[in-house]
């Protein structure tokens, strides 16, 4: 099956719908395709060919029986894979960690069962940071993935196995997950749309918790369209997450309406930061133009606690993370280390050995900032600034319908360019703000970096549970830039 | 060792109880759908989520929720409406998360008390109650007319999940000390618990006793809980402290587990009470530990020490958002209350004329009340004439019978509360003396037959025939001269011998009544 690689969720299901290839012939051209180019990129850790032949059996089957793509569902037919830290029952779930290198999940998460039921066909897991601890994915215990723009530079993280996997065409859509920008920096990085939904929009059922006030999953695709089908496909309400809502909203539904009548927010604040490269800032710009021109009304807006976001954000986070990661004890399953008489001893051993340097360094974190006498002095005003942050946004949003900010402040980097934890940190400090209100935002490819020549996504960030905005807007951007590319040299 | 009694003259006992009981009522897990049940086989009703496994969340159970309420509601509580759950995280396989989710500063239920009525023996165990005046009150105490009531507050009630069972193999008694293997069954982890916390108002290991006795009661009656202490799905730490009489100040508690009956509470507090007050008087120090009452050699051995106090690291549980209870849900919670022991008790006073004593055990146990109150409604417009008999046989004969045997089920006897009236009734009409009346207890229960049935084929009528009796009692005085006139000469308490004698000659038939009244009028003469 030629061009499988480019082609986008409508293109699939027009070909099946029409028979020029069967949904078996699809996941075949997927699965040849990453045999053929993941050696160079490495962003899967796990391929389930078995998983992906069955499915597109059975979608052959209802397309057999008379059933349209759609009507089997939005996704049907497309070829789509998950981040390693989503179960799928019969796969390892790593998390890109020794500590799960021989975990088999023994369930599915709800985001990954809903997107096989939705029609799409499972072709594997993906490269990430360990535990999504970072923003390169070059803390994965299982080797590096490598940004398909240029081999010598990281996708970006920690969902960089997803972003790369979609910018080099070896699956059409994935899920990521995105905690404080792991979804929308790789997507910025390797030029793909990348959504962070508004936390409660897709259940967290099966994904591997990091900080679980913050967690959020999404779509990785090269289109707004494949992104809004494929969120339809995994959002809304699970019984199994009390802290899912009932979304039934299509993302869909206003991509057409272009940016006419839109309020744009803008922040001058974020286009003032240091470290805030030129060539990324002038691309914000120009897509705030661009959005004038096509009608919208740009608005100035001011956030004037989100310089506290990253503070706020480096405490919750490992404090959550210590908590979550406490079960990972090596006594019901994961790393053992071996020879230990006493419990103590086992702990110690197995926790130091099979945790990587980033995750011990947020547990030691974590477990510091909940300690008696600490807890008062961090925690709790970490949670204070979060309301302030939330409250800005929600000022913010009575002035416009969609703010427009940039994603990272710079393009990829190359492998082991950023050592330092805390400049490494800095690569998420336009997202973080985002995940600590809990809004939605989304990674827009808007061209290559004049200087570095590199893919730069700008950022649009809608209202709480008003993710169709920032569809909307970006959709108005896409008008402009076109869908996203392949990566030159997998094109 | 100074005995209890000893003690308590030098020293005040400042006793607190941690009460945790487990929601066996209820159909599943806490934040799982699991199902509960004891004694299935091990690992066998767990998921992911009571596994722990990487990924899984909680979804808190309602119906455990609204159990607390009831709890709360039950012993006097506010009922907090804004709370959070919390996690406490400890290193141990048998939480598989490492965490525990609780409640943190506010629990669902704060604030409550429960009035303890303690006489008789039990109240011996406090002094100075005989200094009160009837209904004046001291400190937590307030004296009645024979003891006092112990008023006892109730810190909170919050809700967590039960741990998984661990067992020791290869040490002794299944403990970990010398063991070689150590296995986990997590049948019970995520198993719904409330942990209740008293106020340190307990005075005396009678008043811990009582506690206990009248919270399980409620539990029971609210249906919330089997509250068997021996399956463990009712457990209270004790904690207890020492002062001198007069000081205010609390001394260095420790911390008294492994509590599984009644009289293990009790037992276990008292000798920790003595052991204190040794070490104290021989100048030592009371380190806070937690020890280990040992039910066979009755003494307490160290656990624990805490040198510091734990740091569990609790922070709100980013799981669970926030839990409010509209006012709407409270009081659709109360409007489930149920007649509560004391509830009930106060109306056996009021309706059918008990004393407060007999009102209140009765309440003590379901058999007595369930047994009292059917053959109340069984006696009809006859309730109230018959309800001090009922009472008294529900008390004595019955509560001897069912105390007597292993786990009987009382309802499930021949001995229905419809044979009970009929059984009092024979002995308010005289028919039966209450000598006969324990003969044909214990026969309905042997032979399935009805009072009546057994009185007319055993030909047990009590004889009430005036002549009859006059011609036993001539008999029996005319036999005994030199009695009769001890008896003459002082020595009335010689009645008893005379009644003895003359109800022997009538083969137990004679009524008792009329003997004694009819011999006190030929003795006297």
């Amino acid at each position: 099956m030629a061009g499988f690689a480019s082609m986008g969720v409508r293109e699939i299901q027009v070909g099946l719908a029409s028979k020029d290839f069967s949904a078996r012939e699809v996941a075949q051209a997927a699965l040849e395709r990453i045999a053929k180019c993941d050696d160079e990129v490495h962003a899967y850790l796990e391929v389930t060919e078995e998983l992906a032949l069955q499915a597109a059996d059975q979608i052959d089957e209802a397309l057999a029986s008379g059933k349209s793509p759609a009507e089997i569902g939005p996704i049907a037919g497309v070829p789509i894979a998950f981040k390693d830290n989503m179960n799928l029952k019969g796969t390892h779930t790593t998390c890109s960690s020794r500590m799960l290198e021989s975990y088999v999940s023994p369930y599915t998460a709800t985001c990954v069962a809903r997107a096989i039921q939705a029609g799409g066909i499972p072709l594997g897991k993906l490269n990430m940071d360990e535990f999504a601890f970072g923003s390169s994915t070059e803390t994965s215990a299982f080797g590096r993935t490598h940004n398909p723009w240029d081999l010598e530079r990281v996708p970006g993280g920690s969902s960089g196995g997803s972003a790369a996997a979609v910018a080099a065409g070896l699956a059409t859509v994935t899920l990521g997950s995105d905690t404080g920008g792991s979804i929308r920096q790789p997507g910025s990085f390797t030029g793909t749309v990348a959504v962070k939904p508004t936390y409660g929009v897709v259940s967290r059922y099966g994904i591997v918790a990091f900080g679980s006030s913050l967690d959020q999953v999404g779509p990785f695709a090269r289109s707004v369209e494949d992104a809004a089908l494929t969120l339809n496909a995994i959002s809304g309400h699970d019984p199994l997450d009390c802290t899912s809502q009932p979304v039934d909203t299509d993302f869909t539904a206003n991509l057409a309406e272009g940016a006419k009548g839109m309020r744009v927010g803008f922040v001058p604040a974020f286009m003032e930061a240091q470290g805030l490269e030129p060539e990324v800032k002038a691309i914000v710009e120009q897509a705030a133009k661009h959005l004038a021109d096509a009608g919208a009304e740009l608005v100035e807006v001011e956030l004037p606690n989100a310089q506290a976001a990253m503070s706020a954000y480096y405490v919750l986070g490992p404090c959550e993370a210590f908590s979550n990661l406490s079960r990972f004890d090596s006594v019901r399953y994961g790393y053992c280390d071996p020879g230990h008489k006493d419990l103590g001893s086992q702990y110690e051993a197995s926790r130091a050995n099979g945790f990587g340097p980033e995750a011990r360094r947020r547990i030691m974190l974590g477990s510091y900032l909940l300690s008696a006498g600490v807890y008062d002095k961090y925690y709790y005003p970490a949670q204070q600034v979060r309301t302030l942050i939330t409250a800005d946004y929600t000022r913010a949003y009575e002035k416009c319908d969609v703010i427009l900010a940039p994603v990272s402040p710079r393009t990829a980097f190359k492998f082991g360019e950023i050592s330092d934890p805390t400049s490494m940190y800095l690569s998420d400090m336009f997202t973080i703000s985002i995940n600590i209100a809990g809004n939605g935002g989304m990674s827009l490819p808007a061209g290559l970096g004049a200087d570095t020549h590199l893919p730069v996504g700008v950022q649009l960030i809608g209202p709480q549970f008003k993710d169709e905005n920032m569809f909307r807007a970006a959709a108005a951007l896409e008008q402009v830039y076109g869908k996203a590319p392949l990566a030159p040299a997998f094109a | 060792m100074k005995t209890l009694e000893e003690v308590l003259q030098d020293w005040e006992a400042v006793i607190g109880l941690e009460v945790h009981c487990e929601l066996t009522k209820l159909e599943t897990k806490m934040f799982c759908g699991c199902k509960l049940e004891f004694g299935a086989p091990p690992n066998t009703h767990t998921c992911p989520v009571c596994l722990g496994l990487p990924g899984a969340l909680p979804v808190p159970n309602r119906a455990a929720i609204q159990s607390i309420v009831l709890a709360g509601l039950a012993t006097n509580c506010d009922i907090e409406k804004h709370t959070m759950f919390y996690r406490k995280g400890y290193m141990y396989p048998d939480m598989a998360k490492n965490f525990q989710t609780t409640q943190g500063p506010k629990a669902f239920c704060m604030r409550g008390h429960l009035d303890l009525t303690v006489d008789g023996r039990g109240a011996k165990e406090r002094l100075f109650w005989e200094d009160l005046a009837e209904g004046e009150t001291s400190e937590n105490m307030t004296r009645t007319a024979d003891g006092y009531v112990a008023h006892v507050g109730i810190t909170r009630i919050h809700m967590e999940e039960d741990a998984g069972k661990m067992v020791h193999i290869g040490g002794g008694e299944g403990r970990i000390a010398g063991a070689t293997h150590s296995l986990v069954d997590y049948n019970r982890a995520g198993t719904p618990l409330i942990e209740l916390v008293t106020e340190p108002d307990l005075r005396t290991p009678e008043e811990a006793r009582l506690f206990m006795h009248k919270l399980r009661q409620i539990f029971l009656t609210l249906g919330i809980s089997d509250c068997s202490m021996e399956e463990g799905s009712l457990r209270a730490d004790g904690n207890i402290s020492l002062r001198r009489r007069g000081s205010k100040e609390f001394g260095t508690k420790t911390e008294l587990k492994n509590i599984n009956s009644f009289k293990n509470l009790h037992d276990g507090l008292a000798y920790e009470i003595c052991r204190q007050a040794e070490v104290l008087e021989e100048g030592g120090k009371i380190y806070q530990e937690t020890r280990h009452w040992d039910p066979s050699k009755k003494h307490t051995i160290v656990m624990r020490v805490k040198e510091t106090a734990d740091d569990y690291r609790m922070f709100p549980d980013p799981d669970l958002a926030p839990y409010d209870l509209s006012d709407e849900f409270i009081e659709r919670v109360r409007a489930k209350l149920p007649e509560l022991p004391d509830q009930k008790a106060a109306r056996f006073e009021r309706d059918y004329g008990l004393s407060s004593y007999d009102a209140r055990h009765l309440v003590e146990h379901r058999f007595t009340t369930e047994f009292f109150e059917e053959a109340c409604a069984e006696a009809g417009d006859r309730a109230k004439e018959l309800a001090k008999p009922l009472a008294n046989l529900a008390l004595n004969d019955i509560s001897a019978y069912v105390n007597a045997g292993e786990g009987i089920d009382f309802s499930k006897t021949a001995f229905s509360p419809a044979r009970g009236v009929a059984l009092v009734s024979l002995l308010a009409e005289d028919v039966i003396s209450s000598k006969q009346a324990k003969e044909v207890f214990a026969a309905v229960l042997e032979e399935d037959k009805d009072p009546d049935a057994i009185v007319e084929e055993r030909g047990m009528k009590q004889v009430s025939d005036t002549g009859a009796i006059e011609a036993v009692i001539d008999e029996v005085l005319a036999a005994n001269p030199d009695k009769v006139a001890a008896y003459k000469g002082g020595k009335t308490g010689l009645i008893g011998f005379f009644v003895g004698q003359c109800m022997k000659a009538m083969k137990g038939q004679g009524n008792p009544k009329l003997i004694n009244e009819l011999l006190a009028k030929k003795l006297d003469a």
